[in-house]
């Protein structure tokens, strides 16, 4: 048995070593280095380029502009409508114009700084809510990229039927990834000719697409490998340093190798999307909830990036894992000026849950009910539908969750003045929004008796490696470990998409259940079970052909009504309650978390110390997102004023696993990633409410903010 | 990336001070907590004199009643050495609470002195002892009090042939002495706001009251209206409420209202309330 123990990492004894090639170590011999030239404006026309003095410089082989692109200079994940390289206007300050490709780092980032650029101002879009009506076009179809509505029941209604209704509106703000890797990578052209790309990056079949039409060569001529990966979150879903490079090997026939700086990383990256939200909840005396109305304002930049995933998956989740019979949700989200918002942790849920936790608590404090108690009698359970009207068949373990926490709860005292406690819930769907999103795996074996298995999944740092080697050893029912794993190499792998919304585990893990069957059935054919070994299995089918056995899974899901996105979004969720504990030092408005219950219903807990692991980082990065992190464009230039939490910061953290198995996952198994944040901004902001009466509906609640609300709110009370 | 420069790692102070007359554009650099980080940025120099080694610049000394602190002491070696912790808490804590522990085991008290931030840690402690600075140039010395040695905001009065070579504090015993500090998270951050307090009092009197605010004016600065008016005076509520109104007018008189001033006035009337009760 491997799965449920833990299991030491397979990547451990590398990164702890130091041995492990992250992207950043990339070298090849007689290799060039590539830096990106940036808008220093947020929209502008380009009237004039000048890289007269950047050439003059000795070591500058060669400047690239969108003229020296063979093919579609448009990318994106969704839509292609995001430029490599600017065509003539920029829009947003860090959008890449050039790419200087030098003999060296330094003189590359010499050079860019001596392009001079000439800028034709053009009045520019920095605020979501007009941009609807803003006479500038971001783009030519208008500026509103996606509007999407969850209408169940009739919210007017529930309404009615209310006996207390709650309506407040809630902001977040721009978050960095802040992984500790940069983008980074190197490109060269292999003994074919073809063009290879290694790199930091969460995916490797979408960048090998991307960067064949960048050129306009098939796919097959183009290959792409994943380093060790440094962190990703999201932020290296998007194409990044990937077509620069392709395009600079394209051009120069030499390996190319190219890093962002903190600073570029920052400045030209995707963030976190900021989201306004009206949240009107409406319950019965019993706690009982009748409707919810929420509306949600977001800007995602100038180009689409995840813009309309963010804009679906905020809607869809917008009541948390409660049953509320009536919902009505208007989720828009609108083209701007601002950096560009992608892809991170959660995909607008963080957000949401705010919003729902805060209500939620304000709900049971005007009935005179216990928070715990209301989250116990509205919360999803087996047989349940969710807002969008799916029944919840299996795996759903909300309750469990509470009630892990429960006696923690009920025993909870105030230490003092300035001590709270606070809860939070959230349920979050497993895998892509309504949409077919497979993976597929292959195995083989090897002549020392090994069985190989062929992954295209990237480990980002988060241990797929380890998970798909355990899942599969149990499959086989291997005694011993004896699995070569070849992964994260567009060459040796199939498709098995992005490693994103939590999806691998409970994806590609099925997809690897389903390989391991068909060689399970071989072997046992072959006699393997019977005492035969792989060896021997090997040496007799090589006298014809070794078998390969394909194995393939694309979760169930059914797209969401275009008008009242009713459906089965996902095949599964995930559920957890985080329990907070805090301190408010009333004369600084400091917030110290003092100790985190956080208990997950994982399905299956395939690697637990992984996922006590994705546990820990959660809350480090939900405390972030709820006390400190704050992107401000034109402000926030590095970590020198980007505030990210540290090791001090940290609380005690108690992990509660909850195992409601999920017969459609790997032995049982869900996913962790991203719920292991959602609840604990949600949670912090309920701790501080009950410690100092004060509700802080901006994020982030950083102690300046605080302490002004309670200023404001002694005033008020004299 | 660094610009390029060449440096210096002279073994005595003497040396140190003959590289700095004779080089063209040199810089002073100890810990470089500071100074890297303003090179990394594009500031130019052509030559570093790496003064951390040099022994003439370490240690803590006791003599005629003061106390003599070189000025490659790091910022870790002066949270724990007995002197300071002993005559100058407020100076021990503050140290203790800069940056990170690397941070504290590289940056040094002149470099923080020569930096002269307005969030410099080192600099409310120093303000309330008195602090008096030696500087030293090829054949010359001089001596000038901390409070005129900053003239502005990263700006001071050391000229650059100048090497700054040890600070000179009054200990102080029989006071109640701290460092209280608001950062936006619990280590390796600037200081939004800064209190060196060292009071004396006696029964329900206050003798002797020294405070130092940092990060909320140019320079930190003691308010001496405050501690005039406290000197001598009764301990209590109206007297407090009283010496927190004058503080704030200093403040305000010194630079005007700011925006920041919505936070940081209200937590320095909670931290004086609590400093001055005690």
């Amino acid at each position: 048995m491997f799965i449920g123990q833990d299991i030491t990492r397979v990547d451990a004894l590398d990164k702890v070593l130091g041995t492990a090639a992250f992207a950043h170590d990339l070298k090849k011999n007689n290799m060039l280095f590539a830096s990106v030239v940036r808008s220093s404006r947020p929209h502008a026309v380009i009237r004039k380029i000048d890289v007269s003095a950047a050439l003059a410089i000795e070591g500058v082989v060669k400047i690239l502009s969108h003229e020296d692109i063979p093919g579609e200079n448009l990318f994106g994940a969704i839509k292609k409508d995001q430029p490599f390289l600017a065509e003539g206007r920029v829009r947003y300050k860090g959008e890449a114009i050039l790419v200087v490709v030098a003999a060296t780092e330094e003189t590359a980032h010499k050079a860019s700084d001596l392009v001079r650029i000439d800028y034709e101002d053009l009045e520019y879009v920095s605020d979501p809510f007009l941009s609807i009506q803003s006479p500038v076009l971001i783009h030519d179809g208008g500026n509103l990229l996606s509007h999407r509505k969850v209408i169940k029941g009739d919210a007017a209604k529930g309404f009615e039927s209310s006996d207390v209704i709650v309506e407040n509106t809630y902001s977040t703000t721009w978050i960095d990834h802040a992984y500790m890797e940069t983008e980074a990578g190197i490109g060269y052209a292999d003994e074919k000719g073809r063009i290879v790309v290694a790199s930091s990056t969460q995916n490797i079949h979408y960048k090998m697409k991307e960067i064949s039409r960048l050129l306009a060569i098939p796919t097959e001529h183009v290959r792409v490998v994943q380093a060790t990966t440094g962190g990703g979150f999201g932020g290296k879903l998007d194409v990044t340093v990937e077509g620069y490079l392709a395009l600079a090997v394209w051009h120069t026939k030499r390996p190319v190798f190219m890093r962002y700086t903190r600073e570029e990383s920052l400045l030209a990256q995707t963030k976190r999307h900021p989201l306004y939200i009206v949240y009107k909840t409406g319950a019965r005396k019993d706690g009982s909830l009748t409707a919810v109305e929420v509306n949600i304002v977001g800007d995602t930049g100038p180009y689409n990036s995840y813009g309309e995933t963010v804009c679906l998956r905020a809607a869809v989740h917008a009541t948390g894992p409660y049953e509320v019979p009536n919902v009505l949700v208007n989720s828009r989200m609108f083209y701007t000026n601002n950096p560009i918002s992608g892809a991170m942790r959660g995909f607008g849920v963080p957000q949401l849950a705010l919003a729902h936790e805060s209500q939620l608590d304000e709900i049971a404090e005007r009935i005179g009910m216990d928070p715990l108690d209301i989250r116990m009698k509205n919360a999803l359970k087996r047989g349940s539908l969710t807002a969008t009207s799916q029944v919840l068949n299996h795996s759903a373990g909300l309750l469990e969750t509470l009630k892990a926490v429960e006696p923690f709860w009920r025993e909870r005292h105030k230490r003092g003045p300035g001590s709270g406690f606070g809860l939070g819930c959230m349920y979050y769907g497993i895998g892509n929004t309504g949409i077919s999103n497979p993976s597929s795996c292959y195995l083989t074996l090897t002549p020392e008796g090994r069985v190989e298995m062929h992954s295209g999944v990237c480990d980002i740092g988060q241990g797929s490696d380890t998970v798909l080697l355990q899942i599969l050893c149990d499959a086989l029912g291997m005694e011993e470990m004896g699995i070569d794993l070849v992964r994260g190499d567009t060459d040796t792998s199939y498709d098995t998409g992005s490693t994103s919304a939590s999806r691998q585990t409970y994806i590609s893990g099925m997809a690897v259940c389903d390989a391991a069957q068909k060689l399970k059935k071989y072997l046992k054919h072959q006699g393997y079970y019977d005492g035969k070994s792989l060896k021997d299995i090997y040496r007799n089918a090589a006298a014809s052909a070794i078998p390969v056995f394909e194995g393939h899974f694309d979760p169930p899901t059914t797209a969401p009504d275009p008008e009242t996105s009713q459906g089965a979004p996902y095949a599964t969720y995930a559920f957890a309650t985080h329990m907070t504990q805090v301190d408010v030092d009333e004369v600084t408005g400091v917030c110290k978390i003092v100790k985190v219950h956080a208990a997950h219903d994982v399905g299956r807990a395939i690697n637990v110390s992984s996922v006590r692991g994705q546990i820990y980082g959660g809350v480090a990065m939900g405390i972030g997102f709820a006390l400190m992190e704050e992107f401000i464009p034109g402000k926030s230039e590095s970590f020198d004023n980007y505030y990210l939490p540290t090791s001090m910061d940290m609380p005690d953290v108690e992990v509660m696993i909850i195992e409601d198995r999920e017969p459609t996952g790997p032995f049982g198994a869900k996913g962790v990633g991203e719920p292991a944040l959602i609840p604990q901004a949600a949670a912090i902001v309920n701790a501080i409410k009950d410690a100092t009466g004060v509700s802080m509906r901006q994020l982030p609640c950083d102690m300046e903010r605080l302490k002004v609300a309670l200023e404001k709110s002694k005033e008020k009370g004299r | 990336m660094l610009p390029k420069f060449a440096s210096v790692i002279p073994r005595t102070k003497d040396e140190a001070l003959s590289w700095l007359s004779s080089l063209e554009n040199p810089k002073i650099i100890a810990g470089g907590t500071d100074l890297m980080v303003k090179m990394r940025a594009g500031k130019h120099c052509s030559h570093v004199i790496d003064v951390a080694g040099i022994p003439e610049l370490m240690g803590v000394t006791e003599e005629d009643a003061k106390i003599s602190i070189g000025a490659a002491m790091t910022h870790a070696r002066l949270s724990a050495e007995g002197t300071i912790v002993r005559n100058a808490r407020s100076l021990a804590l503050a140290c203790g609470l800069i940056g990170s522990p690397q941070i504290r085991n590289m940056g040094t008290i002149g470099g923080n002195l020569a930096n002269a931030s307005p969030a410099a840690d080192s600099i409310p402690p120093l303000l309330i002892h008195d602090a008096i600075l030696t500087l030293e140039s090829q054949g010359l010395r001089r001596k000038v009090a901390l409070e005129e040695a900053i003239v502005a905001p990263y700006v001071t009065s050391i000229d650059r042939k100048e090497l700054l070579s040890s600070v000179e504090i009054n200990p102080l015993r029989g006071y109640r002495e701290g460092y209280r500090r608001v950062a936006k998270r619990a280590t390796w951050a600037i200081s939004r706001l800064g209190v060196a307090f060292a009071i004396k009092e006696d029964g329900n009197r206050f003798i002797d009251v020294r405070l130092a605010i940092g990060s909320c004016t140019p320079m930190p600065f003691r308010p001496g209206k405050v501690e005039n008016l406290l000197a001598g005076s009764e301990k209590n509520d109206a007297v407090i409420a009283e010496a927190i109104r004058v503080a704030l007018e200093e403040i305000k008189f010194i630079s005007g209202i700011r925006p920041s001033y919505a936070y940081k006035l209200p937590v320095l009337k909670g931290i004086l309330e609590e400093v001055l009760r005690g």
